[in-house]
């Protein structure tokens, strides 16, 4: 599970996230939605350490992680091997896929096995063939990304942050630069990964697939989440005014 | 022009090939630790770095072949011309070079290298599978550029009697005193020598195009 306690972060004087709360249990599905520009990618980026933040907690399964706070009260960031591996529990999947243009598909998966986790040619080459025919591109695995259309591109994504076996799957708008006929096909992975029972959070402004997949949705306004709960509760009976207006526009 | 006059002059012209090939070699490989310094998170490195550009950039080769010609026998290393020839030629090529990759590395796009740090590679994993065959792609024009320039600086070099292709020919200037001709063929040789690392470039450049790079011609 991970735990989210007094998170902040500021970017110069504007502050970003001002003390996130939130736990995320194994197995649950939480999707992160709000204006833009109200943190919810910020929040997301900080939990794998993407971004940095000033103040609060995030632990892995109890582990904490990316800062530590010495005997003297200082606290510091841990180090980068150990970060390096904390990192390898959990998978980020990105708006814009972000494959490595320069290797084939079945090698942008096999990177992270290979070469972070130390798996085996043999055994990584094989991991990434099963996931790559999970996500319906195994006649693609020679293909190098730039040939691939955008929901090729981010199931190949999927199925990179897949290969590292995480605890818990970031998705960050995966489905928002995709043409909308392609929008289906990297849902669809998504709900095939429900009964693997791996954590997920997705920041999203799809409002009817958070719905669909969501055990919870936090609305997040102003660098706080302002509305947590079951999604009938947060989308149909929605108690802040904020969060009431955002319906009305995502909806209309 | 007597006979013999054209094979000195190929003669010089493979010395200045084999003196640009060293520079380019160790150049490169000198740049490629320069470059991982310029990167540096220690800020003396860095500075280091800056220094080592601004110093050897900023000074014309000519001085700096001089001043290794002189300094080395000074400090007891008798290297003769050769040796001092290759070192300054490596030694400018690679403030040259380093810049041509510093440049190629801050080409890379950011969400390249969150998804490398998101996979949690390694340090010496993220630099040969992302950042080097990345920076090798961006870089080839200028990197060519570079071993082009070296080709024709390595003439300079005969300033501290490195017998190589401008040598020999005012060798065979003093002797004939057939100015013109004798500086056209060396021109000539410079010239083929040069298209050959531009052709050879451009080759490399499509050899790597193919291989999915943005870019690449459908």
């Amino acid at each position: 599970m991970i735990e989210i306690r007094g998170l902040q972060k500021a970017f110069g004087a504007v502050g970003v996230l001002r003390g996130i709360d939130l736990d995320i249990a194994d197995g649950e599905v939480v999707a992160l939605i709000g204006r833009s520009g109200c943190g919810k990618t910020t929040l997301l980026r900080c939990i794998n350490f993407l971004e940095t933040y000033e103040a609060g907690e995030i632990r892995l399964d109890g582990q904490p992680l990316w800062y530590r706070t010495g005997a003297d009260g200082v606290r510091r960031r841990m180090g980068d091997a150990e970060a390096r591996r904390m990192r390898q529990q959990m998978g980020i999947v990105f708006q814009q896929y972000n494959l490595f243009p320069h290797m084939t598909v079945l090698d942008n998966v096999v990177l992270g096995p290979r070469f972070s986790q130390g798996v085996s040619a043999l055994e990584a080459e094989a991991l990434g063939r099963r996931l790559l025919a999970r996500v319906g591109l195994e006649g693609k695995m020679s293909a190098y990304p730039a040939q691939l259309s955008g929901g090729q591109q981010q199931r190949v994504a999927i199925a990179r942050a897949l290969a590292m076996r995480p605890k818990v799957l970031l998705l960050d708008e995966i489905t928002s630069a995709l043409d909308p006929e392609l929008v289906g096909e990297v849902e669809d992975v998504i709900r095939s990964l429900l009964s693997d029972r791996i954590m997920l959070v997705l920041v999203t402004h799809a409002v009817g697939f958070a719905r669909e997949i969501a055990h919870r949705i936090a609305y997040i306004a102003d660098g706080a989440i302002a509305e947590l709960g079951k999604p009938a509760e947060v989308l149909d009976r929605p108690k802040d005014p904020g969060l009431k207006e955002f319906l009305r526009r995502v909806r209309s | 022009m007597p006979a013999g006059s054209l094979q000195l002059l190929a003669q010089g012209a493979i010395v200045s090939l084999l003196l640009a090939a060293s520079a380019i070699v160790g150049g490169t490989l000198l740049a490629i630790v320069l470059a991982v310094m310029a990167f540096s998170r220690l800020a003396a490195v860095r500075a280091g770095y800056r220094v080592y550009v601004y110093v050897v950039r900023g000074t014309p080769l000519l001085v700096l072949a001089l001043l290794l010609f002189y300094a080395l026998p000074a400090l007891d290393l008798r290297t003769g011309p050769y040796i001092a020839g290759t070192l300054v030629l490596i030694i400018y090529t690679a403030a040259l070079f380093a810049e041509v990759f510093r440049g190629g590395v801050l080409a890379i796009p950011r969400p390249q290298w969150e998804s490398a740090r998101s996979l949690g590679l390694p340090p010496l994993a993220m630099f040969r599978k992302v950042v080097a065959p990345l920076v090798t792609r961006y870089t080839l024009p200028p990197y060519v550029n570079v071993c082009v320039m070296t080709v024709k600086a390595s003439s300079v070099l005969s300033i501290i009697s490195v017998w190589e292709l401008t040598l020999a020919a005012r060798e065979i200037i003093e002797r004939t005193f057939a100015v013109f001709t004798v500086l056209g063929l060396a021109a000539a040789f410079y010239f083929v020598m040069c298209f050959g690392i531009d052709r050879l470039g451009r080759r490399l450049e499509r050899h790597l195009a193919l291989r999915g790079f943005a870019g690449e011609r459908a």
